[in-house]
């Protein structure tokens, strides 16, 4: 790797570029720790409800490091944290609403944890010093996310109940093409990020993940390459076009407990 | 679904000897060490184990609680 980043030299819109990535990673983390803690309780064993509390403490805990990157690049992360609208988040589409039943959180873990970790690694091979050292951490805890998600994948997809296999692999089908696309993301903004030395290129991105998810995916009947990445996007986020619905947003900002932040 | 219980050991330092600690049920090996990992987080483990409790042979007694290792499912325990 060349020498770290010098972002006070960046030009405005890679910058700009650096700000979104980070802030979708961010943004993931925080949504996807929301859309765990949905299953504390609802889980299908007291352990794996454990499991999903700790994975969703792992998650705001990434999210909170990465939210504090923006500080390097002239952002306050509490505002950033606390005071946006629901339309401006950036984590990705699968996160807009509540995970229905427990083969989507399965396919959460698996496509979702598993496309954000794809990211964040080669994030933290890039040039970002603060990626570099604060991501290797987290994808140390997401081994154990990723290695629960395909237990429990491979447990679902060779089921002998019809239903819990239609609910998977619609699950799967549902979360990928937006996966793809955020994934494989190859804007003006994301080819910015590629020539800076932050991230691989899209083509590198998206072959990793896909080598990632293909055999475990192949067992719910899936062939991962044979599915295309979502046409919509929104170049301001590095996202589709809709947004997180109010409750989690209102959740994540914290509004209801607003009058006794203590940051 | 069918589960099994697994053994949980561990040791905070690497000269200590491993100790039981408690167990999880799980649905194969892989989400067994997952469970432990994250049910018994308390510690700093420096060494975490888990051994489906099938595969203990009791060796003096026929009493004990691993002596009944088997699936989760039914009171095994």
């Amino acid at each position: 790797m060349s020498e770290y980043l010098d972002t006070a030299s960046l030009d405005a819109p890679t910058t700009a570029a650096l700000k979104r990535l980070i802030l979708s990673l961010a943004d993931s983390k925080r949504l996807m720790g929301i859309r765990y803690s949905d299953w504390l309780l609802g889980a299908p064993s007291i352990e794996t409800g454990i499991a999903a509390s700790s994975m969703c403490q792992d998650e705001w805990g990434h999210a909170r490091l990465l939210y504090a990157m923006l500080r390097d690049l002239g952002e306050d992360p509490v505002a950033v944290e606390h005071e946006r609208p629901d339309e401006a988040y950036a984590s990705v589409d699968p996160l807009d609403g509540p995970f229905p039943d427990w083969a989507a959180v399965v396919a959460g873990m698996v496509l979702v944890d598993g496309a954000l970790s794809v990211v964040l690694a080669s994030f933290a091979e890039g040039r970002f010093e603060p990626a570099t050292t604060r991501v290797p951490k987290m994808l140390s805890e997401e081994a154990f996310h990723r290695s629960l998600g395909v237990a429990w994948y491979r447990r679902l997809a060779g089921s002998d109940a019809q239903e819990a296999r239609n609910l998977l692999r619609g699950a799967t089908e549902s979360m990928l093409p937006s996966l793809l696309a955020w994934v494989g993301a190859a804007d003006a903004a994301a080819v910015s990020l590629v020539e800076a030395g932050v991230i691989a290129d899209a083509a590198t991105l998206t072959g990793a993940f896909r080598h990632q998810v293909r055999d475990v995916l192949s067992e719910a009947g899936v062939d991962v390459d044979a599915v295309a990445a979502a046409d919509a996007w929104d170049e301001g986020r590095g996202r589709g076009p809709g947004h997180p619905d109010a409750d989690a947003s209102e959740r994540a900002r914290g509004d209801r407990n607003r009058m006794l932040f203590v940051e | 679904m069918r589960e099994f219980v697994y053994d949980v050991f561990a040791r905070k330092e690497r000269g200590e000897a491993l100790a039981h600690i408690g167990y999880v049920d799980a649905l194969d090996d892989e989400t067994a060490k997952v469970y432990a990992w994250k049910t018994y987080d308390e510690q700093n483990w420096f060494e975490m184990c888990v051994v489906r409790r099938s595969a203990i042979i009791p060796v003096n007694r026929e009493d004990g609680p691993f002596a009944r290792g088997g699936t989760a499912q039914g009171g095994t325990r």
